[in-house]
């Protein structure tokens, strides 16, 4: 069998079971959980080991010993394991923290402080900008926590929060749009001409295993909403 | 209990079911309404298409298996259209899984390109594949990159790629093709590279990140944004290289439609109950 096709069947089988969970915790979806973790971070130790071997190990080994420093401070980290030599790996990770910090903070100044303030002196020449001006200036208002909520204050704070209420609309309608996105991204790969009848499979399955543990009480069916 | 506090206390599993109905239908039946091209993905496509040929471009490959199939088909579109002009991409990635994702859309793209377009590894392009340490990891690179990387994704060394010859930090590189997906590392593109180096930055997030970078299209920080599978589809159609994004375009429309409903259904529903005094 084509090995992309073999990954669409196994993809279809571990998205169904995954999204079994919505019915309820299920045995199914507790597999698939389980899978998906051991897999991921399986993963993820192969991959960075790789990285630090091609690029820290391999190069002491030819020659290069200021890299020696790297997997030092790397193998201080695995003092977290020991509660009584936890205090090692606080070394790199203050390293980490530190050096993380300088890298972001060198620009951020002028990346996220400077430029969006520059971006909000618009000239008055369109409702865009009018309204840009305005949310923002009331928007950063509403954080003024010093200040009585009155006078004329009290309609600065006013208009803020419906800017804010506004703004947070905008994400929530966002972010339901990519969880729509998510789960199409799924649909299509699972309903694939190729693979589908597998799905259909699948779900009658796995259906009649969900029917037969709550039938008989050996899942817990879910009361909530 | 009246018709009202039963749809009010609906079984959400129902909602799931109707849900999956919404997204399903258009997949199985593709239906493509008319769409308007965003101002965002206009910038963004306009600025890759400035691109002069025979430039370097830096390409951040973000996308993950969630996040492939609405980032993908306008990364695949992004890669063919620069490789096409003429320009030459150097690829990377921060994330474990996304670096195995970038080279599939790199794939993908090759096999879409024209007979004949130059589209050689370690001439036109070459992937550096999975670069650890987050922004530090950025930073790094772009300031160092022998000191960074050792060997691309397919293990050859970076001293042996014909491409890189000249390419020692972030200078060499005339625009930066962020596409971050979920990763919300976009800024980490913007502080690392453009700031310092002044180099022009473009890419693509999901639909949830818009609003968070938005602001940097607005100060000019970033040239442009394509938002998630819509952003995909429009790439897709400004470039006349159709491709699946714009069905699933239409089935996140069909999902938005029933969630809208559902939602203003939910609140006139609230305000019946309130007006009665039962809510």
């Amino acid at each position: 069998m084509d090995a992309e096709i073999l990954g669409l069947i196994v993809g279809s089988l571990v998205s169904l079971g995954a999204y079994s969970v919505l019915i309820g915790d299920n045995p199914i979806s507790k597999i698939t959980e389980n899978i998906y973790m051991g897999i991921l971070g399986g993963y993820i130790f192969a991959t960075n080991w790789d990285f630090i071997n091609k690029n820290a190990i391999s190069k002491v080994a030819n020659g290069e010993p200021v890299y020696i420093i790297s997997i030092l401070l790397s193998l201080m980290l695995l003092g977290r394991l020991k509660a009584k030599y936890l205090w090692i790996s606080r070394y790199p990770v203050v390293l980490t923290v530190g050096v993380g910090l300088g890298l972001a903070m060198r620009t951020t100044v002028m990346a996220d402080f400077l430029g969006q303030i520059q971006a909000t002196l618009l000239p008055w020449n369109s409702f865009n900008n009018i309204v840009m001006v305005i949310g923002t200036c009331v928007t950063a208002a509403y954080f003024i926590f010093t200040t009585q909520e009155s006078g004329a204050y009290k309609y600065i704070n006013r208009a803020g929060r419906a800017f804010l209420l506004c703004a947070f609309g905008v994400a929530y309608g966002q972010t339901v749009s990519f969880r729509f996105e998510l789960v199409i991204g799924r649909l299509v790969s699972m309903l694939d001409p190729r693979v589908s009848m597998y799905t259909y499979a699948f779900i009658v399955i796995m259906a009649a295993i969900l029917i037969y543990g709550y039938k008989t009480n050996k899942i817990e069916w879910y009361t909530g909403r | 209990m009246s018709i009202i506090d039963k749809l009010l206390n609906i079984d959400q599993r129902i909602i799931f079911f109707l849900m999956f109905i919404a997204l399903a239908f258009p997949i199985l039946n593709p239906v493509i309404l008319p769409m308007a091209v965003q101002d965002y993905s206009r910038k963004a496509f306009e600025f890759s298409d400035s691109i002069p040929e025979g430039s370097i471009v830096l390409f951040e490959g973000g996308l993950g298996a969630a996040t492939y199939p609405q980032g993908g088909p306008g990364m695949v579109a992004q890669i063919y259209h620069m490789l096409t002009k003429g320009v030459k991409i150097v690829f990377f990635s921060i994330g474990t899984e996304q670096n195995v994702w970038t080279m599939k859309a790199i794939e993908t793209a090759l096999d879409k390109l024209p007979a004949g377009t130059p589209a050689e590894n370690g001439v036109n392009w070459v992937h550096w594949g999975y670069i650890a340490g987050g922004e530090s990891g950025v930073g790094s690179l772009v300031n160092d990159i022998r000191a960074t990387v050792s060997a691309d994704y397919f293990g050859t060394p970076i001293d042996d790629i014909p491409l890189l010859e000249s390419v020692n930090d972030a200078s060499a590189f005339s625009a930066v093709l962020w596409w971050g997906g979920s990763e919300g590392s976009m800024p980490y593109g913007i502080r690392q590279i453009s700031v310092p180096f002044n180099i022009p930055i473009t890419g693509m997030c999901t639909t949830n990140e818009v609003p968070n970078f938005s602001p940097y299209i607005s100060a000019g920080q970033l040239q442009g944004l394509f938002g998630g599978v819509r952003g995909s589809a429009e790439y897709e159609y400004l470039l006349h290289l159709p491709g699946p994004a714009l069905g699933q375009a239409m089935a996140t429309n069909f999902g938005g439609l029933l969630w809208m409903v559902l939602v203003i259904l939910g609140n006139v529903m609230y305000f019946i109950q309130r007006t009665r005094g039962e809510a």
